[in-house]
């Protein structure tokens, strides 16, 4: 017997594809169309005129997208990867605490609940030239030249990158604590019996069994990277004279503040393009250590 | 009359067959059990009988009613899974009510029920717990108690005991055969293990790769195994299995330089010169002086011991001929050391003869 | 010195390492929130002091600034608050429902294509929000939805399906299939064996999944600030901004509305920190 119905899997997805085509898709859609006009939200009627690829020829050849499209590879790639190594430390560390660990998670967890908005403003004010609580400290400690924090280019970018790490490295210390709850003990009692060095375990073991989950942690990341714009957007907007411009504080300002949509849109598309590949590389690497250990469902 | 009937059933996963037509009758009161190695269908057929796989061909009938688009709930079966399949949310006396409370009864008969179920299973004082406060052998007890509470027509068990420990396994199994005997009701029981077939069922149905091989009563699949499969399959220890070579009408040349005379039931069966497989049990290899007493057909063979594992009233034997491992038994047993040789008596009248193409019994 | 000695001194020094690495760790991430609970309680003039004041006082000026002052050209908090709390709790009740029936058809069914729809949703989770905002804010305003809670709604509905998928997935797949085998065999339809077997089981990993939507909904900036324009549906984090004028900052009100925006984050996030990291955890290694 057979019975023509739409299958009840697709039923049940249904309403989940709805929503992202007419919220995300379509407008997607629109914006991909708006890439190839010279659309200024002022003047509607450029919407209607075909330019080709001129949007992206002029961002490809634009020095300043150049810049910011590699500060924004950049700070990715600096802030992961000092998120993973610290996220990794700390879980360690978290991993050998024999008391109170129950409350050290939860302290650990504070972070992730901040709005992103909040940590950028929370991090303005610490690192406020005037009355910023580190140029506080170093003056109460008979340093007395107010450092420019988020003036000078180079500390900005470290600011804003201090803050970064500040919100995101618990992402990472939970999963890897995580896996490391869920390690089984005998591989690990096997190689201290068989003579390896912590060291070595480490290397071996445990860093094998970790990987899914940092791989884990990495596609969590790598999905909402773009948080990021929230904070740089408060710290320095950007700013000081562009030293700390990435892709998506460029884009809002050719966007909102210059109207012109068709062009942000384009730029807009070549951060999708990155977020993508960032998020494909990491679910490939996700299942690719799940095979490893035999964990694939 | 609550009697099931698989006509043809078959189960298709893609492209590959898991179920190749299927013909069984089980009758009502019946207590059958599947059996046969993993992947040979057992399971899947069970869960068709269920209504949780589709059948993709042939006819399932449950007391009569063609049931092959029903859904679980409108067969009137129950079912013990492997895992319990307790919810873990509700107390054992919620578990054993859920049906009734589905079904709208009232609260009274769903009392009533649930406690005379707990009376029967002995659950009485673990009314109040949730799954995850139960031993093994209490969450196994539970999930029958939830399969007795709907009374249903047909009881469906899918290796109910593999979780369990040996002791508790042995314990459950009786169980299961008193509670049969309580209720009546028909029972399809699916299991990998042969001992569990062997003690429960009225009738076995040995599978392989989704086909029936043998359908009969323990004791005639013991005794009769219809090929090499059934024979190594049911017993234990397996039936030893030596191939040897048809000589004249009278003698098989079995590997090794051994040889038997044929058994008198298959003389005439055999031609000579065909390749065939000589099986017998350990029980009907004895060391003389250490055997039953019994009338029949006997030849006298000469075996070199190469291991002994003493079970107490009896000893295994283990004798290596050509390469094939053959047990023996000796009964009364006295130290045997490997490397001894000894004289062994073959009851040639429960030895059994395949033919080595088809690896079927050769039967008069 | 026997080797026994040298082994035993090494442990006290790691001992005493690890110790103060994990104190400096968990102070730094301490030390700027309890800043900014701090300044919410000290006075204007003593957060501008120079040179600093290190002993602080005790006010709740802008505590009462920031309730009070609504209306009279201060900042709304009521408002802003009331369209955090409408906006965060109607998109996660949606995204819930939408998300748990998508992550149900993953746990529970098999079906070609699969591994490729899950990852073409999670994809659309991670289009920026900024990138996403130019066009939305086009069409919603085509629409009409623009600065409304329904517009925002449906935005953060969008947004929070495709995690909330994730994780359901991974919250019904420690479910045993078995579980709804038994309830449809005791007489369940399979709309029945969900509610009263699956979902109850499943019961904390929903509500953490809710509460990571909720969480996203609350914090979110990026879209709210394009999507909202009127203290009518302006939200919390939009709202901050508020304090921020062209050069000054008043960084006591600021904090005051901070510490109102955390308070309900972190009760939420205390409640279900562990299945939230079970449900990560589950959804991505047995995916």
């Amino acid at each position: 017997m057979t019975r023509r119905r739409l299958p009840e899997w697709f039923v049940l997805l249904l309403p989940a594809i709805v929503v992202i085509a007419a919220v995300v898709l379509i407008p997607l859609v629109f914006s991909l169309y708006s890439s190839f006009t010279p659309y200024k939200l002022t003047r509607p009627a450029t919407l209607w005129k075909w330019v080709g690829t001129y949007n992206y020829e002029k961002i490809l050849s634009d020095g300043k997208f150049w810049a910011a499209f590699g500060r924004t590879v950049l700070f990715l790639t600096i802030v992961l990867n000092l998120e993973l190594l610290l996220g990794l430390g700390i879980a360690l560390m978290m991993n050998k605490v024999t008391w109170g660990q129950r409350s050290l998670r939860t302290i650990l967890m504070f972070p992730m609940m901040f709005s992103p908005i909040l940590v950028g403003f929370q991090f303005k004010f610490i690192f406020n030239d005037n009355i910023g609580l580190v140029n506080n400290v170093l003056q109460s400690m008979g340093y007395n030249a107010a450092l420019p924090w988020l003036v000078d280019g180079k500390l900005a970018m470290f600011s804003i990158i201090f803050a970064e790490v500040w919100m995101s490295t618990p992402v990472f210390a939970i999963l890897i604590l995580a896996g490391l709850f869920a390690m089984p003990r005998d591989p690990l009692e096997a190689a201290k019996v068989d003579g390896c060095t912590p060291i070595q375990t480490f290397r071996h073991i445990t860093l094998p069994f970790l990987m899914p989950f940092i791989y884990i942690a990495m596609t969590i990341r790598s999905l909402d990277v773009a948080r990021a714009y929230d904070i740089v957007q408060i710290m320095t907007g950007g700013g000081p004279a562009r030293r700390t411009e990435l892709l998506w504080t460029l884009m809002s300002r050719t966007g909102y503040v210059d109207s012109r949509m068709g062009l942000a849109n384009a730029m807009g598309y070549v951060s999708i393009i990155l977020s993508i590949l960032f998020t494909i590389y990491f679910f490939r690497k996700l299942s690719a250590a799940r095979a490893q250990i035999g964990m694939a469902g | 009359m609550t009697e099931v009937n698989l006509s043809n059933v078959i189960k298709d996963y893609g492209k590959t067959r898991a179920v190749h037509g299927i013909d069984l009758g089980i009758e009502d009161g019946e207590f059958v059990v599947l059996v046969g190695p993993s992947g040979c269908g057992k399971s899947t057929t069970l869960r068709m009988i269920a209504g949780l796989e589709d059948i993709s061909g042939g006819e399932i009938a449950i007391g009569g009613r063609v049931v092959n688009d029903l859904p679980p709930r409108e067969r009137n079966i129950s079912m013990v899974f492997q895992n319990y399949a307790l919810y873990p949310h509700m107390t054992v006396r919620e578990n054993l009510g859920f049906s009734l409370k589905i079904a709208k009864a009232d609260q009274t008969a769903i009392t009533k029920a649930v406690d005379e179920a707990a009376g029967i299973l002995g659950l009485r004082d673990l009314m109040d717990r949730k799954p995850a406060e139960l031993s093994g052998g209490q969450r196994q007890r539970v999930a029958m108690g939830r399969a007795i509470v709907r009374s249903p027509d047909v009881f469906l068990f899918d290796e109910p005991l593999s979780n369990l420990d040996a002791k508790l396994r042995t314990q459950m199994r009786v169980e299961i055969k008193k509670l049969h005997q309580k209720v009546g009701n028909t029972i399809v029981y699916v299991t990998h293990d042969q001992v569990e077939a062997m003690t429960l069922a009225d009738r076995i149905v040995l599978m392989r790769d989704g086909h029936i091989v043998q359908v009969g009563t323990p004791l005639e699949l013991f005794n009769t195994p219809v090929n090499t499969f059934a024979a190594t399959f049911i017993g234990s220890p397996p039936m030893n299995l030596i191939d040897g070579v048809v000589s004249g009408s009278n003698t098989i040349n079995l590997a090794g330089g051994l040889s038997v005379p044929v058994p008198s039931r298959v003389r005439g069966l055999v031609r000579d010169g065909q390749k065939v497989c000589f099986g017998f049990r350990a029980d009907n290899l004895m060391p003389v002086g250490h055997s039953v007493e019994e009338e029949g057909e006997k030849h006298e063979l000469e075996l070199t011991i190469s291991l002994t594992e003493p079970l107490g009233t009896e000893t295994l034997l283990f004798t290596d001929v050509a390469g094939n491992e053959v047990q023996a038994k000796m009964l009364n047993p006295r130290p045997v050391r490997p490397g001894e040789t000894m004289k062994f008596q073959l009851m040639l009248d429960k030895c059994h003869v395949f033919d080595a193409a088809s690896s079927e019994a050769i039967r008069g | 010195m026997d080797r026994n000695q040298t082994y035993r001194n090494r442990k006290r020094a790691l001992n005493a390492v690890h110790f103060v690495a994990l104190f400096i760790t968990m102070a730094i991430i301490c030390i700027p929130g309890l800043w900014i609970v701090l300044n919410s309680f000290r006075p204007t003039v003593e957060i501008m002091a120079k040179p600093p004041v290190w002993t602080p006082s005790f006010t709740l000026e802008h505590y009462r600034n920031m309730f009070g002052g609504a209306g009279e050209g201060g900042v709304p908090v009521f408002s802003y608050f009331r369209n955090s709390l409408i906006v965060s709790v109607v998109s996660t009740t949606i995204a819930i429902l939408i998300g748990m029936s998508g992550g149900y058809a993953f746990a529970r069914y098999r079906f070609p294509g699969k591994a490729g729809y899950f990852v073409g949703l999670m994809l659309f989770r991670a289009v920026p929000g900024v990138a996403l905002s130019l066009p939305l804010f086009i069409v919603f305003a085509r629409v009409g939805i623009i600065d409304t809670h329904f517009g925002l709604i449906l935005a953060y509905v969008a947004m929070n399906v495709p995690f909330t998928i994730w994780l359901t997935d991974g919250f019904f797949r420690q479910i045993p299939k078995e579980l709804h085998e038994a309830a449809e065999i005791d007489g369940c339809t399979r709309w029945q064996a969900f509610w009263r077997v699956e979902f109850p089981v499943a019961r904390s990993g929903v509500a953490s999944a809710a509460i990571f939507a909720f969480l996203t909904s609350w914090n979110e900036f990026a879209l709210a600030s394009q999507l909202t324009r009127s203290v009518g549906s302006k939200t919390m984090p939009v709202g901050l901004l508020d304090f921020t004028a062209e050069f000054t900052i008043n960084w006591g009100g600021m904090c005051a509305l901070a510490v109102l925006m955390i308070i309900p984050a972190l009760v939420l996030t205390f409640l279900v920190q562990k299945h939230l990291i079970a449900g990560l955890t589950f959804g991505g290694v047995k995916g």
